[in-house]
């Protein structure tokens, strides 16, 4: 079950991917599209087959687990920005970007890297597997590691959430509401995914349909912002100031109709 | 709630007893699917009616005031008030009378038909004693902001602006032309109503009135633009 849904995951995210390629090609968002790289990377880091084989070729000793945590910290913080930028929230841009987000990250990292090294994790184990078990200490170096992989994710989406949520009941165009409820739902899953082995103790199962939400609703939720903004570029060819409702022009109040939801040129 | 499919399919054996259900749609420009659609989940659209009316020469206010919720529709005895006529007049008409006034100039052509961009809202603000909003909502259940959120967007379900009329007092039909579902014409309004009532009012009233709407314009036309700029700005950080 685990495994279909994180494969699911990678063809979502990998699809989106190859699909932002043009533009990116083009010079356009890439800090998107290499966050899309980047998770479907770090995605197919944490099945089974890939894993062993990136990880033999690293010398085994559960590196690729670490370059994995990193490739999301790397998505998440792509993402997390330009998502805040977009929604105009400078709050939230300055929580993810400033000097506070990133001296968060640089702690989330070290902890990170520390906890990794001074735990035993010789022996490739997908997701770390079985090496909690070896010892008491490894239990608990393993277990701060993955604490401290799964609170810079949700310390971004924490921030993000009041934006896309706000997004989500404002009057811009159904679609780029349908995206921010999406990111709202991936936004929430991020942060419970941090919250909630805190709470229960046994939660493997849980916790991989939490994961699986939320890079699903990410993804989803950017992906369908994008196809809009991709549909409305596309239908309003026409050069910038004809869309514009001119005072000489008989009934300017014509634009009072559903014209929010039209993007002009 | 919209018509009554049995109510619904009677009406329409007794003004068309001899045609096919597939010619009536094909006369009144309605889908046939459409139309199977309504009657299955046993509720017609008002302008389901109004078309089919209207595809065979009959007033459509006489079609709806058959009809239990509608009935009193057709009574002539409340005349639409100078308020609410003048409602019904497009913001530039109304800009235009101004400038005719003010610069002396002659009479301007006649008036764009109702509805215009802001009809509804107009309307229910030109029947509205300050608490016809709340009345509405108690009578018919609807919560305040959803009735609101349909004047903004220029629409107002049929048996609501019914509803609004009787909440106000005033002639049933109103609404039902603010709302575009039928003209003028077809709700006893007397041909050239509208612009007596914007030759009566006073060069003062008339100048609050432009300045008025132009100010609800200007609001209007700000948001969409501000809307826009929040939009394009996500487009052009995540598109």
């Amino acid at each position: 079950m685990t495994e279909i849904l994180q494969w699911a995951a990678l063809v979502v995210c990998g699809g989106v991917a190859l699909g932002r390629l043009p533009d990116a090609a083009r010079g356009r968002n890439r800090s998107i599209f290499g966050a899309f790289l980047l998770a479907a990377f770090a995605i197919l880091l944490s099945i089974d087959g890939p894993y062993l084989a990136v990880d033999a070729w690293l010398g085994g000793e559960n590196y690729a687990n670490l370059i994995l945590r990193f490739f999301v910290y790397g998505a998440v913080v792509l993402v997390g920005y330009r998502t805040a930028r977009a929604f105009d929230d400078r709050r939230a841009v300055r929580r993810i970007a400033g000097p506070a987000g990133l001296a968060v990250l640089g702690a989330v990292a070290a902890a990170t890297t520390v906890f990794f090294l001074l735990a035993d994790t010789s022996g490739s184990a997908t997701g770390l597997g079985e090496l909690p078990l070896r010892s008491p200490s490894n239990a608990q170096l393993i277990g701060l590691y993955a604490t401290a992989g799964r609170a810079y994710p949700a310390f971004v989406a924490a921030c993000l959430l009041p934006s896309t949520v706000r997004a989500t009941r404002s009057r811009l165009p159904a679609a780029v509401r349908a995206g921010a409820l999406l990111l709202s739902v991936g936004c929430a899953a991020l942060v419970a995914a941090a919250l909630y082995p805190l709470l229960r103790a046994n939660v493997t199962g849980a916790q991989a349909t939490i994961n699986f939400t939320a890079v699903l609703g990410m993804s989803l939720g950017l992906a369908t912002i994008w196809l809009a903004g991709r549909a409305a570029a596309r239908s309003s060819a026409r050069p910038r100031g004809t869309a514009e409702p001119g005072p000489e022009e008989p009934g300017p109040e014509e634009s009072g109709r559903g014209a929010p939801k039209a993007p002009h040129a | 709630m919209p018509l009554p499919a049995k109510a619904f399919q009677h009406w329409l054996h007794s003004v068309a007893p001899a045609t096919s259900t597939a010619d009536i749609c094909r006369i009144a420009g309605i889908k046939r699917t459409t139309l199977a659609q309504q009657l299955v989940r046993g509720k017609v659209a008002e302008a389901t009616l109004v078309s089919i009316s209207r595809a065979l020469g009959l007033n459509p206010v006489d079609g709806l005031a058959g009809f239990e919720s509608y009935a009193g529709l057709r009574d002539t005895s409340r005349p639409p008030t100078q308020a609410e006529l003048v409602s019904q007049i497009a913001t530039t008409d109304l800009l235009r009378a101004v400038i005719a006034r003010t610069g002396g100039g002659e009479a301007t052509a006649t008036l764009s038909p109702a509805p215009h961009a802001t009809s509804v809202r107009n309307w229910v603000d030109a029947i509205d004693d300050g608490d016809v909003r709340h009345r509405v909502s108690a009578a018919t259940g609807i919560a305040r902001q959803n009735f609101s959120a349909q004047l903004t967007a220029n629409r107002l379900a049929p048996e609501l602006a019914v509803a609004t009329s009787r909440a106000a007092g005033v002639g049933l039909a109103g609404g039902l032309v603010a709302t575009g579902l039928i003209t003028e014409a077809e709700a006893g309004w007397a041909p050239g109503a509208r612009q007596a009532a914007l030759e009566a009012l006073s060069d003062g009233e008339l100048a609050t009135l432009a300045g008025d709407r132009l100010q609800a314009l200007g609001k209007t036309l700000r948001r969409q633009e501000q809307e826009q700029a929040q939009t394009e700005k996500i487009w052009e950080n995540l598109g």
